[in-house]
């Protein structure tokens, strides 16, 4: 891998932050959590040991869909062991809210009763002293089931709704519409149209779910270790649930084994284990999801259809979209996202990094005998660029033009900015040509024309050239938060910067981390706010009792909202410092500077003062206090960025196919995103070569396959085929930067690898055996079908 | 994911192996490598109520050259069957086997116990024509492995036998061809090319419930065909089912290129 940055003009900052000589930002320092993380002393909630710990196995459908006839826990029971069902937890589901008009609200059951609808589906739990005899204690639980007809794709018929509350499996369905459709496609002098489905898969992180639940009855508490990537959500929605006052339940979300979206959603199994720990008290409720467990039950993703027909005038410009998207949703409306998440993003993003006038786009969620669809880094998106890649290399090739002429021909560009996209998100930044102009030169796009050209019409493997061009929607603030219009809006984060008695530095922050580095980047940000070491600066994430607040990780929000709380706390506490280092030294505070926690006053070479013996006198040494200063060295603050803030991508590779078995090589995969200020550069390209690898996973393998009757024909890693690191290429990454309009200049770079591979791939296979791939994954047999 | 309860016993010796065996009335099996076995247990898929571990059993684990052959004890690693340097076939198969952890621990004797259709040591040993040998209460025998072989993950052993070494003829010229959807994973089709004694074996994996020799195309060859030709009769003498990787035609194309491949390497065209 090679990472190269380039730097270009800056936009202009709200609060521009200053950057020191010896500033920790921009710089890739050592990482705060390597130390225990790759020597093995990770706190993994799926190594947590407790006095008197039990251990908690699921019981889980064996059918899609099929009515409960008698559920009896006898046997079980008189082995010893206890054992919970859903008519224990009857009184509590899982509902998520929208405020759509079209929104069908469904509930979803701790534990099922009355009737499963996926196979998986939890419906029992047995405790037991280990995993082990919890599982035999399983076998001993009796359930009977009366099988109904199951439905598994989103876009047949169903044969027997899912739920009652919506006959035909519509949980919600919306039409995005702007300009004059009909009219633009009687001025097309081009039309396209295809039928394009992408294959369900999921986010697969190396930990599957996992938590631990205690309730200590003498002071009515609650806690739940959970590795979660939202545990102020988890928290909200558990207190409601149990009908306990907020401040009485604790979640910790300590390290966590990757993420990906998976871990967004509130699952029944969490509230059953918490359920189930306040019915024995004082006693560790430990859960472990396994893998087989986890590709049954976690949330899927990507199972949609789009029928997408585009028209162009004769010189390439995009003139009209018109799209009809069906997103397989699952079984359940997924808590908090609802059963909107995937649908409306795929409708919002479709038309991507384009200029484009007359949209019509509908899009609907529709229930199904599988399970669920929840978040998957780059929600929807890997699908819908797809798509609209599809049809611009469709065009392209009925016009007569390269993949790359057609592009820029509609690419949105700096000058249209801010530029609102048809469906009225705002598009702040524009510099797509550029990153595909400098992909294409990182690629040796003529050497690969070259070589593609020698190359016909020998026994030689044919080369195909691929494109994706994206726009990845980062950090999204109050104004167009993540989410379908739902009861929270997610737009802010907290962080509590507090300097110690000794002048180094606690950071309280609300983000949560399964691996991205964020300890790192929020150290990073305060060290530099403030003007201290890097390594003076400890942060503390993923305990609700410890940290104010923050929604988690979710739509690349991270770095730019608890980012920017974080830089605005430490901003706080530095005006503090100085304040207080002003009344001691008698000067005036706008003529001191902070550097490596030395206080100077402008003018004189040495130091005046250290923070430690500010913060002495902060906390110990009240008498020194300056007049009107209170005592103690902290401040709090909160971030929204209002809006969002889009962050520039494209990704091209070249590839060639072995025509007699249809397997695809990839000879070169390049990467050029905008992630604005790098603040980290090695965990950006960290976040960028893995969201590309699992995209790649997504294009070429992973593959979540349901037979008619709903049963789950991938349900162990032999079938569902993830990446190795043998099949993922070594990827070039590069960086254009243009910082964005927030206190860091950060964009998000979290998802937008993952946007890229479908589209890159599915065109090089094209462009490499002039076959049409309308159906993902790529695999070598249905390439070796498309050449017969 | 967790096994049902057994009982474990650590054997010393085969004899304690079959007396155990016998004393578990067909619910006992052995463990070796434990590979295939330790997920299949963990799924529930298999429930015995005794496991025996040979893997303390000593002299199990050789390789040993033998005038022609090559004599593998049963509890030889997939690593060392890698590294031997007296059966080129069998060094190059192995490599195939999964990935560092597995061929580390998984053995020789259980990969053809095992008996999945898909494995790479079962097709050596029908394309090499080797012989098990195997103990049991009524002492040893030998079977020529394609007579090993039932049905998928299903062999002629009795439940109270053991493997206990395999002979492996060591070919003059050999290929040996696979495809796979990832590095290290099961293939979809195995290709073994072994000349024996002047003649040209074929053996296929992945196209049936077993090994197959691909008796049509050998005798192409016999005939003085081409290696194109005889790959046009190895598809069309097999009847390869579908599953999730891939369709009954798709496999049958990838058995000509393999076997075609497979050709080329031991130098017949
Ligand atoms: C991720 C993964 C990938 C793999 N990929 C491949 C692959 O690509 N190709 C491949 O061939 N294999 C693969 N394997 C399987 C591996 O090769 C196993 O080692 C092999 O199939 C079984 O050998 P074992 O020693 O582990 O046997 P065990 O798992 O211990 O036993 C397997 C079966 O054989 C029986 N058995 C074992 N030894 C004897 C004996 N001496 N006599 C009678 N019965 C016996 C056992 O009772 C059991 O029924 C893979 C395994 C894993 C986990």
């Amino acid at each position: 891998m090679t990472a190269t940055a380039t730097d270009t003009a800056a936009a202009p900052h709200a609060e521009p932050i200053q950057a020191t000589p010896s500033g920790s930002l921009g710089r890739s320092v050592r990482r705060k959590e390597d130390q225990r993380l790759v020597t093995g002393h990770g706190r993994y909630v799926s190594d947590f040991q407790l006095p008197r710990m039990q251990h908690v196995a699921f019981l889980r459908s064996p059918y899609g869909h099929a009515r409960i006839t008698s559920v009896n826990t006898s046997r079980a029971e008189q082995s010893g062991r206890r054992v919970f069902t859903g008519a224990d937890f009857m009184h509590v589901v899982l509902r998520a809210r929208s405020s759509l008009p079209s929104y069908v609200e469904t509930d979803q059951p701790v534990l099922a009763h009355e009737k499963v609808r996926y196979q998986g589906e939890p419906v029992a739990a047995v405790v037991a002293s280990d995993r082990y005899l919890a599982e035999d204690g399983l076998e001993l639980v009796e359930v009977n089931y009366e099988p109904l007809p199951a439905t598994v794709c989103a876009w047949v018929s169903p044969r027997e709704p899912v739920h009652p509350e919506a006959a035909d499996n519509v949980l919600l369905e919306r039409v995005f519409e702007t300009g004059s459709v009909d009219a633009a496609f009687g001025d097309a002098a081009v039309v396209v149209e295809r039928d394009l489905v992408t294959n369900r898969h999921a986010g697969n992180p190396m930990e599957c779910r996992a938590g631990v639940a205690l309730w200590d009855p003498s002071d009515r508490k609650l806690t739940f270790w959970s590795g979660t990537q939202v545990p102020y959500i988890v928290r909200n929605m558990i207190a409601e649930l149990l009908d306990l006052p907020e401040g009485n339940v604790r979640v910790v979300a300590p390290d966590v084994g990757g993420g990906f979206g998976v871990k967004s959603v509130l699952y029944p199994e969490d509230v059953a284990l918490c359920l189930m720990a306040r019915a024995m008290p004082n006693v560790p409720l430990k859960w472990v999801e396994d893998r087989a467990e986890h590709l049954a039950a976690a949330t899927h993703a990507r199972d949609h259809r789009y029928l997408i027909k585009a028209g162009f005038a004769s010189d390439g410009t995009l003139l009209a979209v018109q799209a009809d998207v069906t997103v397989n949703v699952g079984a359940y409306s997924v808590y908090p996202w609802t059963a909107g998440i995937e649908p409306l993003m795929a409708g919002g993003l479709l038309s991507g990094p384009y200029r484009l006038d007359n949209y019509r786009c509908a899009v609907r969620g529709v229930a199904t005998n599988t399970a669920p669809a929840g978040p998957y880094r780059g929600v929807a998106r890997p699908a819908s660029v797809f798509a609209m890649e599809t049809v611009l290399d469709a065009a392209a090739r009925e016009l007569g033009m390269t993949g790359v002429d057609v592009r820029r021909k509609n690419l949105i560009l700096p000058e249209d900015i801010p530029y609102k996209m048809p469906s009225g998100l705002v598009d702040d930044s524009g510099h797509y040509v550029e990153c595909l102009t400098k992909a294409l030169d990182a690629l040796g796009y003529d050497d690969f024309l070259a070589e593609q050209e020698r190359r016909r019409g020998t026994d030689e493997p044919p080369i195909g050239i691929g494109f994706a061009c994206y726009n990845e929607l980062t950090g999204l603030g109050r104004a167009a938060s993540a989410g379908p219009r739902m009861p929270f809006r997610t737009g802010h984060d907290a962080c509590t910067v507090r300097v110690n008695p000794d002048g180094k530095v606690t950071v309280f922050s609300g983000v949560t981390s399964q691996g991205q580095g964020l300890e790192t980047t929020m150290a990073q940000i305060v060290a530099d706010g403030i003007g201290v070491d890097y390594d003076d600066v400890e942060v503390r994430i993923g305990d609700t009792d410890e940290s104010l607040w923050g929604f988690g990780a979710f739509s690349s929000r991270q770095a730019v909202i608890g980012g920017g709380a974080a830089h605005r706390a430490a901003a706080a506490v530095k005006e503090k410092v100085l304040a207080l280092a002003a009344g001691l030294l008698e000067v005036d505070a706008a003529a001191l500077h902070i550097e490596n926690g030395q206080i100077g006053v402008v003018g004189v070479p040495d130091p005046a003062l250290s923070i430690a013996e500010v913060a002495r006198v902060a906390y110990l040494e009240s008498h020194r206090l300056p007049k009107g200063i209170e005592p103690g060295l902290e401040a709090t603050k909160f971030y929204d960025p209002i809006r969002g803030v889009f962050a520039a991508g494209a990704q091209v590779a070249a590839i060639e196919v072995d025509r007699t078995t249809g397997e695809v090589r990839i000879l070169k995969y390049v990467c050029v995103e905008d992630a604005g200020r790098a603040m980290h550069p090695q965990i950006v390209d960290g976040q960028i070569v893995g969201a590309i690898a699992q995209g790649i996973g997504g294009a070429m393998y992973e593959h979540l396959i349901y037979d008619d009757a709903g049963n789950l024909s991938t349900g162990t890693l032999l079938d569902y085929l993830m990446p190795t690191s043998a099949e993922i290429p070594e990827m070039t990454i590069e960086h254009v930067s243009h910082p964005a309009a927030n206190p860091l200049g950060v964009r998000g770079v979290g998802e937008g690898g993952t946007l890229g591979p479908n589209a890159v791939l599915a065109g090089a296979v094209s462009d490499a055996l002039g076959i049409q791939i309308d159906t993902l994954p790529i695999t070598p047999s249905t390439i070796w079908k498309e050449l017969q | 994911m967790k096994c049902a309860p057994f009982d474990y016993v650590r054997a010393a010796s085969v004899d304690e192996v079959i007396r155990t065996l016998v004393g578990a009335n067909g619910e006992g099996k052995i463990l070796a490598g434990g590979q295939s076995l330790v997920p299949v247990l963990a799924l529930r898929m298999a429930r015995p109520s005794v496991l025996v571990d040979i893997n303390r059993i000593p002299g199990l684990g050789t390789v040993t050259r033998d005038g022609s052959d090559v004599q593998v004890g049963t509890l030889t690693r997939h690593s060392v069957l890698a590294e031997q340097i007296h059966h080129p076939l069998l060094a190059e198969a192995a490599r195939w086997i999964g990935h560092t952890a597995i061929r580390s621990r998984g053995t020789a004797g259980g990969s053809i116990a095992h008996a999945d259709p898909s494995a790479e040591l079962p097709v050596v040993a029908v394309g090499t024509g080797a012989t098990v040998t195997m103990a049991g209460p009524g002492g040893t025998r030998s079977l020529p492995a394609g007579e090993l072989f039932v049905s998928a993950l299903t062999t002629s052993l009795a439940e109270d036998e053991m493997i206990t070494s395999v002979r492996f003829p060591v070919p003059s010229r050999w290929g040996f061809a696979e495809f796979a959807r990832r590095h290290g994973d099961f293939a979809l089709v195995i290709a073994v090319v072994a000349e024996i004694e002047d003649s040209v074996r074929i053996a296929l994996g992945g196209v049936g419930a077993i090994p197959v020799r691909a008796a049509a195309a050998e005798q192409v060859l016999a005939n003085g065909g081409t290696a194109r030709e005889a790959a046009a009769a190895a598809s069309n003498e097999i009847s390869p089912t579908a599953d999730l990787h891939g369709s009954a035609p798709f496999r049958r194309a990838m058995a000509a290129e393999m076997v075609r491949r497979a050709l080329a390497q031991a130098g017949v065209n």
